[in-house]
């Protein structure tokens, strides 16, 4: 187990090398001069000019610029944002709980309808429920993301006004965020009904960042059972009286479930990457909203460090998911891959 | 000359009867064959897009601006889906919205199958070093969410739609890569490479010849999945603003510009929207048809 973790932990080094030169390529291959750019209309003096590129160490050879930028980095020092000044890292880890409290609840949501409807539909298979659930799920698949949110804010918020357009609370509440989580800090805080409040402005923005997940997990967890559910222990446990509930869901779902966490594990990058479109139209204030407004503002620094940050999450989130594998089959780990 | 056509005949036959096999099982998906009808008519919309659609997709009618739907009061004939803000008739931007459709799956695809397929092939073929650099390459790609990615390659590139379709195609590569280096790795131990080596083959009729055909299956449903994620994505990039450009009839751009009426006039944006989800759920239907077609073992829909 443990050579196992450590051999995918050492090919995590020239990845990673390649993730930084990947960032810090992107700022220098952007057309024309990155100060000129940076600095926008107002373009410049000369002397303004020279201290920038002292500033930003675009005077030095170009591996020096690399070194000094990996040597900051391993330091914690992800440069300061053009348009506020504040650092990088501090910026990131004030908007990533919302991020992560908004993936979340999508990730639960997808799992709580996705997971049991793909196990409906294969030990249904080939009835109504099955081609009802499938057909639900191969629409919701290939849903625009950006339009079902649209979509939804129409319905949910303009037809029946039940729920918030945007944000993640209520501007009528003010009160300490220490965790960053809106749930549990108005949960914490005194204010009535703020807790209501932040619910109400979460549920909205998770079905609809969690409804592409969701049609993939039922998806996925059909097919893996249908593969287990044809497999000769099954027959066994059948054979030896199982009740049907034990056997499905003991027996099948626990063999199905390789399949199913690597879904889980890909979709991560799906849900940060839906993040982004969610986040916009929602304006959640999270690092998906941030990244995008970065981009538009050419705010480099905060570009470059929140792409690593970003990374540095998705490989992390991999490389949990291959750990578990090595839990839940052992011979994956023994096998070494 | 004649020993060759002779050599040929049964060689053509063959492939003959696979095509017949794999379209009666293609044909058994209802959800696949109608899916093939939609893309269809999609596909007739948009090569004689300039005939079919009953105005120009740019002019403006100022008479007319933000007209509704026939179907909606207040709507005409004259304009079967209505207006946009502009006075630009739905109906024809409709049409020649196709056309980006397929323009944006046929050379992502393309970009995709070329280049992923060349670097699977000579990752399985040269184990070691070469094979190393090239997996780490696509580790490094694929540990950046798509979307992401693809914006910020936009953003370097500059905003439009061809950038937008490199962009997206350079996200897909890696999934490319992965699946040819696997499918020829587990082929290469095969007796029939083992036995071509033997008789001489070089390396490159190894390559193409012999593995990459028998690579193929995964590859097509792979490449189709992709068309129908590249449609989504392309239509998100247009959304944010870093697509296709106004006045192209681009649907996502289209959704984009019609977000501001959403409360007043919801038709304009539902009529993209639509649009779009019919198109991609087309594909992915034609993609589980092709996947229960060519791979028995992962028949989703009947056994």
């Amino acid at each position: 187990m443990f050579s196992f973790l450590f051999r995918r932990l050492l090919v995590l080094i020239p990845t990673y090398i390649g993730i930084t030169l990947t960032a810090f390529v992107f700022i220098r291959v952007i057309p024309g001069d990155p100060i000129l750019v940076m600095s926008g209309e107002r373009s410049p003096s000369p002397e303004k000019y020279a201290e920038l590129m002292h500033a930003f160490g675009f005077d030095q050879p170009l591996w020096k610029q690399y070194f000094d930028y990996v040597g900051n980095l391993l330091q914690g020092n992800f440069g300061d944002s053009i348009v506020t000044g504040r650092p990088v890292l501090e910026e990131f880890f004030e908007l990533f709980p919302a991020t992560v409290e908004l993936a979340a609840f999508a990730l639960f949501f997808a799992l709580l309808i996705g997971i049991p409807a793909g196990i409906i539909a294969a030990v249904k298979r080939g009835t109504f429920y099955d081609h009802t659930l499938m057909t639900i799920s191969l629409t919701g698949f290939s849903m625009p993301l950006f339009w079902w949110a649209l979509l939804l804010i129409v319905f949910f918020s303009g037809y029946l006004g039940w729920t918030p357009v945007s944000g993640r609370i209520s501007a009528l509440y003010f009160f300490d965020t220490p965790t960053g989580f809106m749930l549990i800090d108005s949960w914490l805080s005194d204010e009535e009904g703020a807790f209501k409040s932040a619910v109400m402005h979460l549920i909205l923005p998770a079905v609809a960042l969690g409804t592409i997940p969701m049609a993939t997990f039922a998806r996925q967890s059909r097919s893996a059972m249908l593969e287990t559910l044809g497999e000769d222990f099954i027959k066994t446990a059948r054979a030896k009286g199982l009740s049907p509930f034990k056997v499905t869901v003991v027996h099948a779902f626990r063999n199905a479930l390789i399949p199913i966490i690597t879904v889980i594990g890909l979709s991560v990058g799906v849900l940060l990457g839906g993040a982004i479109l969610t986040e916009t139209i929602f304006s959640w204030p999270g690092i998906g909203k941030w990244m995008v407004d970065s981009i538009f503002r050419r705010d480099y620094p905060v570009v470059q460090g929140g792409l690593i940050l970003i990374a540095t999450i998705v490989i992390m989130v991999n490389l949990t998911v291959d750990v578990l594998y090595g839990i839940i089959d052992p011979r994956i780990s023994k096998k070494g891959h | 000359m004649s020993v060759e056509a002779i050599n040929n005949q049964p060689k053509q036959s063959a492939l003959m009867a696979v095509l017949a096999s794999f379209w009666f099982e293609f044909k058994q998906n209802r959800g696949a064959f109608y899916g093939l009808v939609f893309m269809g008519i999609l596909l007739v919309c948009a090569v004689f897009a300039d005939v079919i659609s009953p105005y120009s997709e740019i002019e403006q009618y100022r008479d007319a601006l933000k007209l509704p739907p026939v179907w909606v009061e207040g709507g005409t004939w004259a304009h079967i889906f209505g207006t946009d803000a502009l006075g630009r008739d739905m109906l024809s931007r409709m049409i020649h919205g196709s056309r980006f459709s397929f323009y944006i799956g046929i050379i992502v695809i393309f970009i995709c199958l070329t280049v992923g397929v060349m670097l699977g092939l000579i990752a399985a073929f040269n184990k070691g070093f070469i094979e190393n650099c090239i997996m780490r390459l696509m580790d490094i790609i694929l540990a950046f969410p798509s979307l992401l990615m693809a914006l910020a390659l936009v953003a370097i590139l500059g905003p439009s739609l061809l950038n937008a379709m490199i962009a997206i195609a350079i996200v897909y590569i890696p999934h490319f890569v992965r699946l040819t280096r696997a499918q020829a790795l587990s082929e290469l131990g095969k007796d029939y490479v083992s036995s071509s080596k033997t008789m001489g083959a070089s390396r490159s009729r190894l390559m193409f010849i012999n593995v990459l055909p028998n690579c193929m299956a995964p590859l097509i449903v792979q490449a189709t999945m992709s068309f129908s994620s590249a449609i989504l994505d392309a239509a998100a990039l247009g959304f944010l603003g870093m697509g296709a450009q106004a006045p192209t009839p681009e649907w996502g751009t289209m959704l984009a510009d019609a977000r501001q009426y959403i409360q007043s006039d919801p038709w304009m944006m539902g009529i993209p929207g639509l649009a779009i989800l019919f198109t991609v759920l087309s594909i992915n239907l034609i993609g589980d048809g092709l996947r229960d077609a060519l791979d028995p073992k992962m028949k989703t829909s009947k056994t």
